[in-house]
């Protein structure tokens, strides 16, 4: 039945043919432990396209609901936990391994003639990867999500001339709000998944064309010690791709994604920090400051790109064994040792004035503020309206009781007060009342 | 020597399906659950305020709107529901969904001849809900409602149509 299908298939389109060529394209030397990560990562990259659509299917890209959806997804959707910590690690294996694939074609000179448009395409797809991530964490809407970002688009405006037209187009805006989060959103789950699509598949298709890198040694460059795709690299392939998966799956068990209080923008405590793939970019800024700092955010990640981008034109002697590259070996070994030593140094950075412990309920009356437009009248700390009393020392001044009757009828408290009644559940009253106690 | 090939190719082949058959099955509860359950969960719906009993007369029915909190995904959100109460001789209280158990249409009482008609397709009842004709398939659909200070609350829910049991959508 099925051999019928396949035949009915075939004689239109060719596709055992399609097969053998893919099948049988030769890896010079044989098949190697050492050629598994390409599959790695197109297998890392469906598992994110899958958990990641399931993950849209009960998320809010707005402001006002991004929060209360993903906590949703976290706390109530059957494998909820499951599913958002294989995309949430997803990312962070998916990282590792484009670094260690990066460095084993460096190393194997596999980007040399003729696969130099295989390596640009590769080069590509690292950045996709990065955008990848840097867009994804905004999602969630939590503290971290936010400051981090806040920070990362910051970098943005950074760059001479055109930083603070560029830092609009990336929030949409000025500030980071309703805009920043759909854009985002649409870049993370349209944009660069279309993309990544796109260039992985020619990536693939021109390394067909082009032929497998397979070893450097010359010797061993013989038909007869070649050996096919399938079975003999895709078994070895598959081999690796079951330990990624069960390291993933332990890992997303084990260790739920984390989900920080809502982000707050008028939070001054906070710590914010970058996932730890982008320690050593956080650690550059922390190196470069004031007029240097655009060395940090703009030239040197510059110069990385473009000498990636360069390294098959400016390398091309045709040798590839790594002992007779020492130069470019070195320079792999230090760019490897810098990275690894920024980001365990970005990961000790110091944390600023400890946060002062704020209780989840005076963070959620602060947010109930901001959100029913008190400031327009109340001004705390010089920020907001002249038209009601200053609260920067409410604290001291009144017990709960009484803020939360005056909330609920301002006129019976306060004769002649202009203030509006404050709809708002018992819950959040209470929540707003505590805030309004934290006042000191 | 190229027997042993053979089995040797015939094993990769065989481990590399097991892995992909493995890795796809193992994935399938996880994410078909993820995908599937929540749309599967029956909600269990909160007694919602219909109104007072003050105003109703016996064996007259009126029809209500009122707000009911229905918690929808990670949202609670207020919608508005209607239904029709009707005040028995012996002054406990019966409540109609609002929906013609044939195909949904909003029915209404007529007074003259003491029925709830259906618009659409012509179904009678009775002030009991029975159907006394057209094509619906089982009489009007209660819901729980009980008395508290001469309010009366009601368990709003949703009901399968089209069928002749009455079974929670």
């Amino acid at each position: 039945m099925i051999t019928k299908i396949v035949d009915w298939i075939d004689e239109r389109i060719q596709l055992r043919d399609l097969w053998k060529t893919f099948s049988e394209r030769p890896i010079p030397g044989g098949s190697s432990w050492f050629y598994v990560l390409g599959a790695s990562l197109v297998f890392l990259f469906a598992l994110q396209m899958m958990s990641g659509v399931l993950l849209a299917l009960y998320y809010a890209p707005t402001p006002d609901h991004a929060y209360a959806s993903v906590r949703y997804i976290q706390n109530e959707v059957p494998f909820g936990s499951f599913v958002r910590a294989m995309h949430h690690w997803g990312a962070s294996f998916m990282m590792v391994i484009v670094a260690l694939h990066l460095l084993r074609v460096f190393v194997f000179g596999a980007y040399k003639k003729p696969r130099e448009i295989v390596w640009l395409l590769g080069v590509g797809l690292i950045m996709l990867v990065g955008g990848f991530a840097f867009t994804g964490y905004l999602l969630p809407w939590d503290q971290k999500a936010y400051w981090a970002t806040v920070v990362g688009t910051n970098v943005a405006g950074t760059v001479p001339v055109v930083g603070g037209l560029l830092l609009r187009i990336v929030r949409g805006g000025t500030e980071l709000g309703n805009l920043a989060l759909s854009r985002f959103f649409a870049i993370h789950t349209y944009i660069l998944p279309w993309s990544l699509a796109l260039l992985a598949g020619l990536h693939i298709f021109l390394l067909e064309r082009a032929g497998a890198g397979g070893t450097w040694k010359t010797a061993d460059r013989t038909p007869e010690r070649a050996e096919p795709l399938f079975p003999n690299q895709l078994f070895k392939d598959s081999i690796v791709i079951l330990i990624v998966f069960l390291a993933l799956a332990t890992v997303a068990t084990l260790f739920p994604a984390p989900l920080e209080p809502q982000a707050d923008p008028t939070d001054s405590t906070y710590n914010p920090r970058p996932e730890w793939y982008f320690y050593f970019v956080f650690q550059m800024l922390r190196i470069f400051e004031g007029k240097f700092e655009v060395i940090g955010t703009v030239v040197l990640p510059t110069i990385g790109i473009i000498a990636l981008v360069l390294l098959p034109f400016l390398d091309r002697d045709p040798e590839r064994a790594p002992l007779k590259r020492k130069l470019m070996m070195a320079i792999a070994g230090m760019a490897v040792v810098l990275i690894t030593v920024l980001t365990i140094m970005g990961a000790q950075a110091p944390v600023v004035n400890a946060p002062a412990v704020t209780s989840p309920s005076v963070l959620a009356g602060r947010i109930l503020y901001s959100k029913n437009g008190c400031a327009a009248c109340h001004s705390i700390q010089g920020k907001g309206g002249r038209i009601g009393p200053e609260l920067t020392h409410e604290g001291g001044k009144r017990d709960a009781d009484w803020h939360i009757r005056h909330f609920k009828d301002p006129q019976a408290i306060s004769p002649g007060s202009i203030m509006p009644k404050v709809m708002l559940s018992d819950k959040e009253l209470n929540e707003l009342a505590d805030y309004m106690l934290s006042l000191k | 020597m190229a027997e042993e090939g053979v089995s040797r190719r015939n094993f990769m082949v065989r481990t590399i399906i097991g892995i992909v058959a493995f890795i796809g099955a193992a994935l399938m509860v996880p994410f078909g659950g993820f995908g599937l359950l929540p749309g599967l969960k029956k909600k269990d719906a909160g007694w919602s305020d219909a109104g007072t009993i003050n105003d109703l007369k016996v064996d007259e029915p009126q029809e209500r709107r009122f707000m009911q909190i229905v918690k929808s995904g990670w949202q609670e959100e207020k919608q508005e529901r209607s239904l029709w109460i009707v005040k028995r001789p012996d002054n406990s209280i019966t409540a109609y969904s609002p929906n013609c158990p044939h195909l949904g249409c909003g029915y209404r009482w007529s007074d003259g001849d003491k029925r709830f008609k259906c618009p659409c397709h012509g179904s009678v009842f009775d002030i009991n809900g029975k159907v006394l004709g057209g094509p619906s398939p089982r009489s009007l659909d209660t819901l729980d409602v009980k008395l508290e200070n001469d309010r009366v609350l009601v368990k709003f829910v949703v009901f399968q149509l089209g069928i002749s049991d009455k079974m929670i959508a």
